[in-house]
């Protein structure tokens, strides 16, 4: 026994092998223990404050209770969410997961961390295929899209029925209808939008102006938009404006919803992620009297694609606990759960194709189909670092139109001098 | 009782606390400023000296920025000085009734600049404003007031009045209540009318007062922003948008030379404006 003892004592790589096997053995069962590495973890996350927070906030106990790792959320409406994480993100990231939106994706990238070797053991297949894309820079994946947004054509059922009419499939089919059923007297008005100085103003002029094949920058990085296809959609885009009710020169993305909601608008245009007070009956007098369909077409169709993301700030101690995070929030089971969530305004929906088009989907979010049908035809902005400087030129410029400051063509100079300052062009 | 020389070091304290609060941030603003820093390209920080600088004289924004900072100080501060002189002098009258009605006018003072701001973009709209709705009852139509480039200056002014007339109205009064009754009593009795004395005792004796208040305000309106960015948010398109918004719009963007660019001419204006009041003081005493 002494013999061996002393043995023992004296063979080091002895003492090495038990250590590696105990080591091994302790790393195995923490393997195995779902979570369990990360008991005690607590991650912090930039969130957009409102409407998709509360749903999250429903379901984080969930994640928590399967993963031991807590979520400290910090919400900011979308007014001040990009200024904020890029001020978080540049200056030493107090973040270790960011809910974003996909064209910030780019400017961020820098502080973002590559998912690439992860997302292999993730299954893709299941996404609608822009929505990932939407997580993309440079051919690498920094985001996993949670939220699937995109620009859909809302109209009301009930009065198109009356008439006998289809929904419009193009601008010129839409214009036609909406200066038919144009009746300020009885409040009733052809199309609603904005036309503030409001993002989303600058977002419709592009829907109608893509429409005809306008681009923001053409393959040389300049600006393009100041050309025949812009000038066209850029007459669409003022067309729609005279349909308007008179106060949408101050409206926003919340007012164009009211005017859906009090039955003023025959149409309009809104983000999906908008749609669903819509069909609250406490709050719309035409819940059930709405129809939804793919934005129309002026040579192409090609609705705004805006997906909500996760990513995973480069300097976070947690990579693998955000990273649990983030797979759990683009996951099947929490985009069943948001998708089905109790609640008349908040929405995340799903970019998975299984739950977008499941018949329970389907029937708490009635404009489900459409929804999935915009996304596999939706535009992406375009992916540059510069974007949200361009996007905010842009959206002055487009105010001064509305606003009479400028005329179309000038708008569209301005537009394009605007792109290439920018771009350093 | 110490020396003098032994008395200053008290003042150290005082100094070192004013160079950190103050002088710190402002040379590092200034530093700033002399640099191209965008947030989203953190490896590429260079010194542009005066870049910054000349891009903003060349830019046509910045210029109309500046012009409507200028028109909203102007037409704020004229506004709340008129409002606020004409009520010092009907409070200053020895009428009972008005002394509880004092307390009313204070209210906008307390509100906080946002809420009441969000309170006035709801009495504002055009479709659910209670403005429009008894305008509309008397035949006035439906004033577009945050959509029309003309009647939003006019709003913002209007609001920025409403919070800050009783600022006004406070100060003049205190000034009003300390002038020498003789001086009234002694022009009564030479027979000059209520209008003479107000040009002849009142004006000249209440100058230096209605001057500190209107530097007070003119501080304070060129560097508004809450108002503006509740209200119009520079808008419509950017018939509104004061220097502050556009500081605020290019901070926002991440490109921290510019921005802070911006806030040292902002400061060079203001140091400017109360340089010439503060003059007009000095000479009014």
């Amino acid at each position: 026994m002494r013999e061996i003892r002393a043995v023992h004592r004296k063979s080091p790589a002895g003492i090495l092998v038990v250590a590696g096997t105990m080591a091994l053995l302790v790393a195995l069962a923490l393997g195995l223990a779902p979570g369990a590495w990360a008991q005690g973890k607590t991650l912090n996350l930039s969130m957009l404050a409102g409407f998709k927070e509360d749903v999250l906030r429903a379901n984080l106990p969930d994640f928590e209770k399967k993963t031991g790792i807590k979520v400290a959320v910090d919400a900011a409406p979308l007014g001040e969410l990009y200024k904020k994480q890029l001020l978080a993100l540049s200056t030493g990231a107090r973040y270790d997961v960011l809910f974003m939106d996909e064209p910030w994706i780019p400017a961020l990238s820098e502080f973002l961390s590559p998912l690439d070797e992860r997302v292999k053991g993730v299954d893709m297949q299941d996404f609608v295929p822009t929505t990932v894309a939407a997580g993309a820079f440079q051919g690498k994946q920094y985001a996993l899209p949670v939220d699937p947004n995109v620009q859909i054509l809302i109209y009301r059922k009930d009065l198109f029925a009356q008439k006998g009419l289809k929904p419009p499939a193009t601008w010129e089919e839409l214009l036609k209808i909406g200066k038919a059923m144009h009746d300020p007297a009885k409040q009733q008005y052809g199309f609603v939008l904005t036309a503030s100085n409001d993002l989303q103003t600058i977002n419709y002029m592009l829907l109608a102006m893509w429409s005809y094949g306008a681009e923001i920058v053409d393959s040389q990085m300049r600006g393009a938009l100041n050309s025949e296809a812009g000038k066209k959609g850029g007459e669409v885009f003022l067309e729609l404006v005279s349909l308007a009710p008179p106060a949408v020169k101050t409206y926003t993305f919340a007012d164009v919803n009211k005017a859906i909601q009090l039955g003023q608008a025959v149409m309009g245009v809104q983000w999906a992620s908008g749609a669903k007070p819509l069909e609250d009956k406490s709050r719309s007098e035409v819940a059930g009297k709405l129809g939804y369909a793919v934005a129309p077409k002026g040579t192409r169709v090609s609705p705004m694609r805006g997906v909500w993301t996760i990513a995973i700030a480069k300097s976070s101690p947690n990579q693998d606990a955000a990273w649990e995070f983030a797979k759990w929030l683009s996951s099947r089971e929490f985009g069943m759960a948001s998708t089905r969530y109790p609640s008349a305004i908040s929405a995340i929906h799903s970019p998975r194709v299984s739950v977008l088009s499941d018949p329970g989907t389907q029937q708490a979010l009635p404009y489900a189909p459409v929804l999935l049908d915009s996304l596999r035809v939706a535009k992406e902005r375009p992916r540059l670092k510069e974007y949200a400087d361009i996007q905010d030129s842009l959206r002055i410029i487009a105010g001064k139109l509305t606003a009479g400051e400028l005329k179309l063509d000038a708008a569209l100079r301005e537009m394009d001098a605007a792109t290439n300052k920018m771009l350093g062009k | 009782m110490g020396s003098v020389q032994s008395r200053r070091w008290f003042l150290v304290p005082g100094v070192i606390f004013l160079l950190v609060i103050d002088m710190v941030p402002l040379v590092y603003s200034l530093w700033v400023s002399f640099y191209q820093w965008w947030l989203v390209r953190p490896r590429d920080i260079r010194f542009l000296g005066l870049g910054n600088y000349l891009s903003l004289a060349a830019d046509p924004a910045f210029r109309r920025s500046i012009l409507v900072t200028c028109t909203l100080t102007f037409g704020a501060v004229l506004a709340e000085f008129l409002a606020g002189l004409a009520l010092a002098l009907l409070f200053a009258q020895p009428f009972r009734f008005l002394r509880p009605l004092r307390a009313v006018i204070m209210m906008p003072l307390f509100v906080v600049p946002v809420v009441g701001a969000t309170m006035w973009r709801l009495i504002l709209h055009p479709e659910m404003g209670v403005l429009n709705y008894y305008l509309g009852l008397i035949g006035l139509g439906n004033p577009q007031w945050l959509a029309d480039p003309t009647m939003a200056m006019c709003a913002l002014i209007l609001v920025d009045a409403w919070r800050t007339i009783p600022f006004m109205f406070l100060v003049m009064l205190a000034g009003l209540e300390t002038l020498p009754a003789e001086l009234f009593e002694a022009a009564r009795v030479d027979g000059a009318s209520w209008l003479q004395a107000f040009r002849f005792i009142t004006l000249p004796l209440l100058t230096y007062i209605m001057l500190v208040a209107v530097l007070i305000r003119g501080m304070d309106v060129f560097r508004e922003f809450d108002i503006v960015f509740v209200l119009t948010g520079g808008g419509p398109g950017t018939a509104t948008e004061t220097m502050q918004m556009l500081n605020y719009r290019v901070f926002g963007l991440g490109h921290m030379g510019q921005a802070n660019a911006i806030g040292v001419v902002t400061l060079i204006l203001v140091a400017l404006m109360c340089y010439l009041l503060i003059r007009v003081v000095q000479r009014s005493r």
